[in-house]
């Protein structure tokens, strides 16, 4: 690229570039919502500790990390956080944190905090300069046209494809005169007139707004943070393309389209320049939390250990277990299945259950009948290795299509500018019949039940036992089989529910884990697959069958998939079902409790009921992770609040399995708990706003009432019941039952999840025969916590 | 005194209802919602036994000392009717929906209050009676437009919204003043028979024709209706399927009175006309899905305008109705529209038709029309110009649908079912037109003989929808072409007619200075 700068020196200008891409990486991705997954909203901040990270969102976004301080204040005059936990949280401050004893931490913490405030943009100035509220000018303007550009089939008429966002946007807003009418007089050739590519407007801008290498980072962040979910929609093509070995600049684009809204508005308010200049030395200056920002993390570290101080005397050793079991159950680690398994094993002793990803390992896209696209049902930070295809005649393919083809002009038909006339006139009086159905959810289909997946080209009779030996150990799972195993993945039945793929298997990618659990179940039953398992030293017993289920998360109904047949299983599987229907009735009556206006029968209405908008309280209160032989936890109570994963590392040779669990499992688990917090405690910034005024947006995802900024992250309707809420914001406890030291080294091997647990954004223990031994300390020091613990280095 | 028309009652369990929540305004009202909903029930029941009467006894009216107080026919028991239901199936949508609000209650009793000020509305006998419903439903539906307050986004679409609704009580308060100064009643019944028109009455026909334009968001002070999904998703649906086309019920009220007055009737077929293409047009390039239906109702009710133009009275009833009952159900499902733009995307790519495929399509509907409307024809009688003219129009949109089937990407058997599916449509419309004619011709009056101006009005209609739907047609070939990227962005910003408005009334100022 040759760039004319006669003033910028190229060091300037490298240091300029480096900052925006800093600024970019420092805003979250947001998956779209047909298929959303949590993702960590802090995932460009783990380097930093929570103080830190609050000083830095508190500068950009107006945003404390943390819980107000009255709600944890109440926490500790209600007991549920005690002296000691203070104390202790106190002692493990960093020691430049160190500046109260316990008193003086209870004194502090009965005082009003400021509510932290950005630093003002040129729109924020120049509003206060004008009285022309810029900020929202350009919300609308720009999520007007992103609406449009980022449009994945809502309007008919969209822009034209293939050009990059800022070419597009620079086409878009030298005709759109909404600005000028606004009273920015002149908008449309400045726009015009302004560089034709990002980097040399963001040069160009922060040259003429003075922006300085020091400053440039926060000061881009801040005007990112300005385009809310439009940016972290951006940031979610980038992480696409990179994950696919590609590179994206969308994000970066978006950055200089902002920049040229500040360059007009600094001409347009020029008074404003002497408070701009003070913005920009606040912005340079280097970021150090606040003593109000660091009590508040000492404030939410006692919290968390009043929390972990529960879970550890719930964890009281593992208890035996018996012979060989009549059932197995593996499902998803999701913290709803806890209840369920609790449910299932209380049925009868020889009921025994495990967890596993519900993805069961299996690296699928998978190709739904009658759809070209091949949508990725395995965890977001992997790509598929493998496609598979509903099991389907091509006759029938055809005509799915055909319908689906149909049903596609039928809608054209409906939205497109004459049609329109003519379809309400021919069916708007159908729509009568249609609403007294929906009125009285009489709509609902269910869970269709499509025909069995394939994996397309299948797999050679070598690549079956790989596939499937890696994935028994990886389950632990390589020994002692029942006759029956089900496989049971799970999916969350709505309606009428923009966030519904939220509410489905995270490490299916927000599908539910139906076609993976079906395609290892016929994979495990394949006989190709038995014979060369032995060789693999796994020898699963003849009689041994796997079924693959699908647990409805909002009915707690398990659907079962016979896509072998089995003719000797009959009276298992009649058992299995008759228990599946016990433990279903027991969950409910768990749950319904929790949900407001529900009772445990009218689960099945409230997931057919359009106006339901808290079907479920998905992952909310998860708290815990725990990878330990089911013997550590059975029997116990964990309040659906625990990701549970078995894991038997004295069956784990090399420790992959535990490497495994520590890099993928523990990360999706951290980007879930984090997406709860963030959502929590800073929802203006990271949360989906009202569901009531939600109004869904290219496909893509909600803007609140009539337009505007994107909303990513939890909406407020999933995170409270009105009254009370549902999730305490705690960062997730991760407790492995493992030797220390084997921990510690996969923690080396992987810097970005060590970088996790080193800045507090998740807690590490070591479980020693079921109990809390050591507690992780960052820097891989072990701190014991009971007697008996292993001392690691 | 006349028998009491239970009709008429059908807002009384509403109002009864409403005043309950004024002591539990707050979060979970107990079983009021409940009661809420049961309420609703009873204006159905109320509305259903004015149609029984209706049906054994004829048309009647209520008055209340001198004036005409509320009416029962089959315009008044249609619409009645229609907004209970709608009223149901909204007030059970909010029983959930609003479910752990600060201020469930107080949702709850406004938006009783709202149904049971619409209920008065369309039943009104009188326009005095017809003004003060009016007035209320707009006081009532501010208030849950600001159902949160604190968004400066819904205080903006507030004071738009009261602002253009008052203009439209203004006028028609101007207009009950010239009636009754000209023509000496400001009832329904006496406005419609009246035989000579003084000037005052011309001046206050063309205040009603205002009035409906204003309250029906046509262009150019559509811009209010765009910016309202700012309250709670039942609201919008209310608002679009049973306020916005309060306007248009008011013009069929004054039917009789409203076709005297050529100079209205043309003024309806060019504002309707023009909003219809203008909004349908805007639409398709919109990308939020509320946004979008809601320039599908300023196009839909600028279409109702049209008909009421040509004097098609009871096809734009026909007209209320269905898009009352397709736009409620569109706004209370829209949350499914993540899942159904998935599912366009998932069958591959669109088959394009090319100009010969459309001038085909074209040609087909054409075909049909002949085809069904002779058959119609034969059935139900003849059709009067206005109405052939609009079965043209229909069809114009039809043969898209025809077109789609015909692109030379598309298999047989797709061919196959978009031209069932065209039929079918065909079909439906045509019998749905000869029931409306049948249940509410016969009180309304008939499209007048064209003269002049109205066969001009009618080319002019058919030229523009059947340029559209050309152009609609061959869409896929133009619509990317550098050349209209312009004409796209201004029609995404709506012309720019909101904005100017904004300015007008301080929309862009910052809150804490307003």
């Amino acid at each position: 690229m040759f760039l004319k700068h006669t003033q910028i020196a190229p060091t300037m200008v490298s240091k300029l570039l480096t900052a925006a891409e800093a600024a970019a990486r420092a805003v979250p991705p947001a998956f779209p919502l047909d298929a959303t997954v949590a993702v960590n909203p802090f995932l460009g901040q783990t380097g930093e500790d929570l103080a830190t990270a609050s000083a830095r969102l508190a500068r950009v976004a107006g945003a404390a990390l943390t819980p107000p301080r009255a709600e944890l204040a109440a926490k500790v005059r209600a007991g549920i956080i005690t002296d000691d936990d203070l104390v202790a949280a106190l002692i493990a401050a960093p020691s430049a944190y160190k500046q109260w004893d316990l008193a003086g931490l209870k004194e502090r913490m009965h005082a009003a905090t400021p509510a932290p405030q950005p630093l003002p943009t040129l729109a924020d100035l120049a509003a206060r300069a004008t009285g022309t509220d810029w900020p929202a000018v350009i919300a609308r303007a720009f999520g007007l046209w992103a609406a449009g550009h980022f449009d994945r089939g809502q309007a008919l008429w969209t822009p034209r494809p293939g050009q990059s966002a800022f070419a597009a946007w620079r086409d878009w807003a030298s005709h759109a005169l909404t600005p000028e009418i606004a009273g920015l007089k002149g908008f449309c050739a400045h726009v015009a007139e302004a560089p034709d590519t990002p980097e040399r407007a963001i040069l160009r801008a922060a040259e003429g707004l003075g922006i300085g290498p020091e400053a440039a980072e926060t000061a881009f962040h801040r005007l990112l943070v300005d385009l809310g979910g439009w940016a972290m929609h951006a940031r979610w093509i980038l992480w696409q393309a990179e994950l696919n070995g590609g590179s994206d600049t969308t994000l970066t684009d978006l950055l200089a389209i902002r920049l040229v809204w500040e360059e007009a508005l600094l001409a347009h308010a020029p008074a404003v320049a002497g408070d701009w200049q003070a913005v920009l030395a606040a912005h340079a200056a280097p970021l150090a939390p606040t003593p109000d920002q660091v009590l508040d993390a000492i404030l939410q570290e006692a919290a968390e250990r009043a929390h972990q101080r529960g879970l550890a005397g719930l964890l009281t050793g593992q208890v035996k277990a018996g012979t060989r079991p009549v059932l197995q159950a593996a499902f998803c680690i999701d913290v709803r299945s806890e209840v369920f398994r609790r449910a299932l094993e209380a049925q009868d002793g020889r009921i025994e259950t495990t967890g596993f990803a519900g993805f069961f390992g299996l690296p699928i896209a998978h190709r739904a009948p009658g759809s070209d696209e091949a949508e990725a049902h395995l965890p977001a930070l992997l790509t598929p290795a493998l496609t598979s295809s509903a099991d389907l005649s091509p006759e029938a393919e055809t005509d799915l299509r055909i319908s689906a083809r149909t049903r596609r002009a039928w809608g054209r038909f409906r939205q497109a500018a004459v049609s329109s006339f003519a379809f309400v006139e021919a069916a708007g009086p159908l729509y009568g019949g249609k609403l007294v159905r929906d009125a009285l959810g009489l709509g609902a289909k269910g869970f269709a039940l499509e025909p069995a997946p394939r994996i397309e080209g299948g797999l050679t009779a070598a690549q079956k036992v790989q596939t499937a030996a890696a994935v028994l150990r990886a389950m632990s799972l390589t020994e002692g089989h029942a006759r029956l195993v089900l496989l049971i993945g799970h999916g969350a039945q709505m309606t009428n529910n923009p966030h519904e793929s939220a509410y489905h298997c995270g490490a299916c990618s927000g599908q539910t884990g139906e076609v993976s659990s079906r395609l290892l179940a016929t994979l495990l039953n394949d006989p190709e697959t038995r014979a060369g398992l032995r060789a693999e030293g796994i020898s699963l017993p003849a009689d041994t069958l796997f079924v693959a289920g699908l647990h409805d998360t909002v009915t707690d109904h398990i659907t079962l998939y016979l896509d072998t047949p089995a003719p000797d299983h009959a009276a298992d599987l009649a058992q299995a079902r008759a228990w599946l229907a016990a433990a279903a009735r027991a969950a409910r009556a768990e749950r319904a409790p929790r949900l407001p206006g529900a009772s445990p029968a009218g689960l099945m209405h409230r997931a057919a009921d359009w106006a339901e908008v808290r079907p479920e309280w998905g992952l909310a209160g998860c708290a815990a992770f725990i990878a330990a032989p089911r013997a550590a936890t059975a029997g116990r109570n964990l309040q659906g609040r625990a990701f549970l994963h078995d894991y038997d590392w004295q069956q784990d040779q090399g420790f992959a399995t535990l490497e495994l669990i520590i890099t993928a499992p523990v990360v999706v688990a951290s980007w879930i708990s984090l997406q709860y917090y963030g959502s929590v405690v800073a929802p203006q910034v990271f949360g989906g706003g009202n569901k009531l005024i939600h109004n869904v947006v290219g496909g893509i995802g909600v803007v609140e009432g009539n337009g505007g900024i994107l909303r990513a992250g939890l909406p407020f309707q999933t995170l409270h019941d009105g009254e009370r809420a549902a999730h305490d914001p705690l960062r997730l406890s991760v407790l492995v039952e493992a030797p220390a030291e084997v921990i510690a080294a996969v923690l080396e091997k992987h810097p970005s999840v060590r970088a996790l647990f080193d800045n507090g954004w998740l807690h590490l223990f070591v479980l020693d025969g079921g109990r809390i031994a050591a507690r992780y300390r960052p820097g891989l020091v072990w701190e014991s916590t009971a007697a008996g613990a292993r001392k690691a280095a | 005194m006349t028998d009491l028309a239970l009709s008429a009652l059908a807002p009384l369990p509403l109002l009864a209802a409403s005043l309950l929540f004024l002591s539990r305004p707050g979060r979970r009202p107990g079983a009021l919602p409940r009661l809420a909903e049961g309420a609703t029930l009873a204006a159905l029941a109320c509305a259903a036994g004015g149609l029984v009467q209706l049906l054994l006894a004829g048309p009647q009216m209520m008055p209340l000392g001198g004036t005409a107080l509320l009416r029962l026919d089959p315009v008044s028991v249609t619409m009645a009717l229609l907004v209970a239901f709608v009223g149901w199936v909204v007030v059970r949508y909010a029983r959930r929906y609003l479910d752990g609000e600060a201020r469930e209650g107080a949702f709850h009793g406004l938006t009783l209050a709202a149904i049971a000020a619409v209920l008065v509305l369309v039943q009104a006998a009188s326009l005095p009676v017809m003004i003060a419903a009016f007035v209320a439903t707009g006081l009532v539906l501010r208030q849950l437009l600001l159902f949160y307050p604190e968004r400066a986004e819904a205080r903006r679409a507030a004071a738009k919204f009261i602002r253009v609704w008052g203009a439209g009580d203004l006028a028609l308060i101007a207009a009950a003043v010239l009636f009754w100064k000209g023509l000496g009643t400001v009832d329904v019944a006496g406005l419609n028979a009246a035989a000579a028109l003084p000037l005052s009455a011309q001046v206050g026909i063309g205040c009603v024709v205002l009035a409906a334009v204003l309250k029906c968001a046509s262009f150019p002070v559509h811009g209010w209706l765009t910016e309202v999904m700012e309250a709670p998703t039942p609201v919008s649906a209310l608002l679009h399927a049973g306020i916005i086309n309060a306007g248009g019920v008011m013009l069929i009220a004054l039917a009789g009175l409203v076709q005297a007055s050529p100079g209205a009737m043309a003024a309806l077929v060019m504002i309707g006309g023009f909003t219809a293409l203008f909004g349908a047009l805007v639409m398709l390039t919109q990308s939020a899905v509320k946004t979008a239906l809601a320039w599908s109702t300023v196009a839909q009710m600028g279409f109702m305008l049209l008909q009421c133009g040509l004097g098609l009275w009871a096809l734009a009833l026909l007209h209320i109705v269905a898009h009352s009952l397709y736009k409620a159900h569109a706004f209370l499902s829209s949350g499914g529209a993540v899942q159904t733009v998935n599912a366009i995307r998932r069958p591959g790519p669109v088959a394009v038709p090319g100009p010969g495929a459309v001038l085909r399509s074209f040609g087909l509907a054409m075909v049909l029309y002949g085809a069904v409307a002779a058959g119609f024809t034969a059935l139900a009688g003849e059709k009067s110009a206005q109405a052939l003219a609009l079965g043209a129009i229909l069809i114009f949109g039809v043969s898209y649908l025809i077109a789609q089937g015909l692109a030379d990407a598309a298999p047989g058997a797709l061919t196959r079912r978009t031209l069932t599916a065209s039929l079918a449509a065909a079909l439906a419309y045509f019998g749905f037109q000869v029931v409306a004619q049948a249940v509410w011709g016969p009180g309304l009056p008939a499209a007048p003989v064209p003269g002049a101006l109205e066969w001009a009005l009618i080319v002019l209609a058919l030229l523009s929808f059947g340029l559209v739907a050309f152009a609609q047609a061959l869409f896929p070939l133009w619509a990317h072409h550098p050349a209209t990227a312009g004409l796209r962005v201004h029609l995404a910003n709506g012309l720019y007619l909101n904005a100017l408005l904004d300015r007008v009334i301080g929309g862009f100022r910052s809150p804490a200075r307003s």
